[in-house]
């Protein structure tokens, strides 16, 4: 049986000449929110990245439900959803047809895809919007968007990159609710922010980088330690 | 369903909706038959417009008559050569066994008045040496001992219509391909990166393979339809335009039809993948367009030189270089209304190495790592 959703083991990856990833290890579990927290820089997307089979890690191993990233990418992008602080969406389609795209391109069809597309469109709250080229969507919408078309495949590990930093308080709060919603379905939620307040509220357990090696990990509580409160546990790692 | 088959419907809906790509679309429709239209009104106008000859002294005996007939209007004026200026289109002096001509090269109305001209003291000339030889017994006859007979093998007014779409065809056939498909090449190359949509679909499980198939797909058939636009649009303004001289209206040799079906086929597949690779370089819509650009010029211009080189009759290494092979084989298609089948072997092969060799470097731009991470 597999217990880690995600197994990153002793991962390293240089960018140019920039070696961001050091040799960091980290498990994340179905049923959690895995805090992957860092300063600007910290080498938290390219994790992300690596762990989506955007980028091949140079030494380690990334495994994804058991799947290798490198040897067995499709498997593993079968299996995740991600939501990036760059709401991408087609402008001249409608925010459906975004949503039914991404899903063909996921393998749904027919009865299943309109059943899902539906579903996640009345899960999101897009009913109002659904039919509106995204073009014409705010923020708010567009980042609905982004997320229906992350999750209309049903995916076992979600990941979310910075998913709050183009948005409004309103906006920011319905993502962080969805965030703990999938959790409670069993999902592995992995939520890379550098925003302390937020990870303190959502996150089981987390892991700090800074230049590229893994800081700090462990149980929320176990990382903020002694400290009032993450946000001055995160400066003392960092600054040390 | 196929990936390639729902990324190429998604970018056909995105064109389609997309204004700036059917605007250049129907801009190419209407183009060619308003530039077909102006080139025939100007020279039905040059044909039959008349031009004032400036002269001074004794018009000969029946001269007159015959330039007026030809569309050359006679003026009295004191300086022939100072008149041949500006005042007139031609200056003559005419004097006692002699005509002086006056014209300057540098105006197109001085070129055809003198043509003109020429062309009716040689009858002229012809016609007097001939009475003069008659008056005196001779048959006129023995000006030409040789009788030429002419027996065009084709009809001269459909060698007009060949050379005329030897001549455009090729040209907007390539054109349209390659414009007609730039907007969307870019848009789904750059304009992916430009709007942080690739990341997205890269994230699919869908080969990236089968994802630019279907992006070549969409492009290869959106430069297609422009390309059929423009040369539907073309033909349907011909059918209004009559041959000079004939009530015949120019038309499309057999051969030429599916010889040029089966070139615009290629070019259109070997320009979608290189104008996605060169898109795919690029970060935004603008820098596309400076990347893509050049290719147009790049490939045009050799094709358009030797498009005003009717009789050049290239050897068969000359139909390995591409766009350039397409048109020489397009071009003996249409005049000769026959193919040479190595010749359209060598071309084709070399179309579809260029495509299949962009095909390679567009998958390989749309694996890479930088694509995301520059």
């Amino acid at each position: 049986m597999i217990d880690a959703a995600v197994a990153v083991e002793r991962l390293e990856k240089t960018l140019g000449k920039n070696r961001v990833l050091q040799g960091i290890s980290f498990e994340a579990k179905p049923g959690e929110i895995f805090g992957l927290l860092g300063p600007n820089g910290a080498g938290k997307t390219t994790t992300l990245r690596i762990i989506c089979t955007l980028l091949s890690p140079d030494a380690g191993t990334v495994k994804v439900e058991g799947f290798d990233t490198t040897t067995e990418p499709q498997e593993v992008r079968r299996r995740i959803g991600v939501v990036t602080a760059d709401i991408g969406v087609y402008p001249r389609l409608s925010a459906r047809e975004n949503i039914e795209y991404f899903a063909k391109l996921c393998g749904l069809m027919d009865g299943e895809l309109t059943r899902k597309v539906d579903a996640v469109i009345e899960r999101l709250d897009m009913g109002s919007f659904a039919k509106q080229r995204a073009e014409s969507l705010s923020s708010g919408q567009k980042q609905k968007v982004a997320i229906a078309r992350a999750i209309v495949h049903d995916p076992e590990v979600l990941m979310f990159d910075e998913p709050t930093s183009n948005l409004d308080v309103l906006a920011s709060k319905e993502v962080r609710e969805f965030m703990v919603e999938a959790k409670g379905r069993g999902k592995c939620v992995i939520f890379s922010t550098h925003v302390m307040h937020d990870a303190e509220r959502l996150c089981d357990r987390m892991a700090i980088l800074h230049h590229g090696l893994i800081v700090a990990s462990g149980p929320t509580e176990q990382v903020r330690g002694t400290e009032r409160d993450l946000e001055s546990a995160f400066l003392a790692l960092v600054e040390a | 369903m196929n990936a390639a088959w729902i990324v190429f419907q998604k970018e056909l809906m995105e064109v389609l909706r997309d204004r700036r790509t059917m605007m250049a679309i129907g801009l190419a429709a209407l183009a060619t038959p308003l530039v077909l239209f102006v080139i025939s009104e100007v020279s039905t106008q040059t044909a039959t417009q008349t031009y004032t000859v400036g002269y001074s002294g004794e018009i000969p005996t029946g001269l007159a008559i015959l330039l007026q007939a030809t569309g050359l209007k006679l003026k009295a004026v004191a300086d022939p050569a100072a008149a041949a200026v500006k005042q007139v289109d031609l200056g003559v002096a005419f004097l006692p066994g002699e005509i002086d001509e006056y014209y300057d090269p540098t105006r197109q109305s001085a070129q055809i008045a003198d043509v003109r001209l020429q062309t009716i003291l040689g009858q002229y000339d012809a016609a007097q040496a001939a009475a003069a030889l008659k008056n005196s017994g001779i048959d006129p006859g023995i000006l030409t001992p040789i009788k030429l007979v002419g027996h065009p093998l084709s009809s001269p007014v459909q060698a007009a219509s060949n050379a005329f779409l030897s001549f455009f065809l090729p040209y907007i056939l390539i054109t349209m391909i390659l414009t007609g498909g730039f907007s969307a090449a870019l848009d789904s190359s750059a304009g992916e990166r430009e709007r942080r949509t690739l990341e997205g679909l890269l994230l699919t499980p869908a080969p990236r393979s089968r994802l630019l198939l279907g992006k070549i797909g969409a492009i290869t058939v959106v430069s297609l339809a422009a390309a059929v636009v423009a040369i539907g649009s073309m033909f349907v303004a011909l059918t209004q335009i009559s041959l000079p001289g004939s009530s015949s209206h120019i038309t499309l040799s057999p051969a030429a039809v599916p010889v040029m079906v089966w070139l615009a086929l290629l070019i259109a597949f070997s320009f979608s993948s290189v104008s996605l690779a060169l898109g795919t370089l690029a970060k935004n819509f603008r820098q596309g367009q400076a990347y893509v650009t050049p290719l147009y010029f790049i490939t045009i211009l050799p094709a358009s030189i030797i498009l005003f080189i009717p009789d050049f009759n290239p050897n068969l290494a000359y139909y390995l270089i591409p766009i350039l092979n397409a048109v020489l084989v397009l071009r003996d298609a249409i005049v000769h209304n026959s193919v040479s089948w190595m010749a359209l072997t060598v071309t084709s092969l070399s179309l579809l190495a260029t495509g299949a060799l962009s095909w390679f470097a567009a998958l390989r731009l749309f694996t890479r790592e930088a694509l995301l991470t520059k």
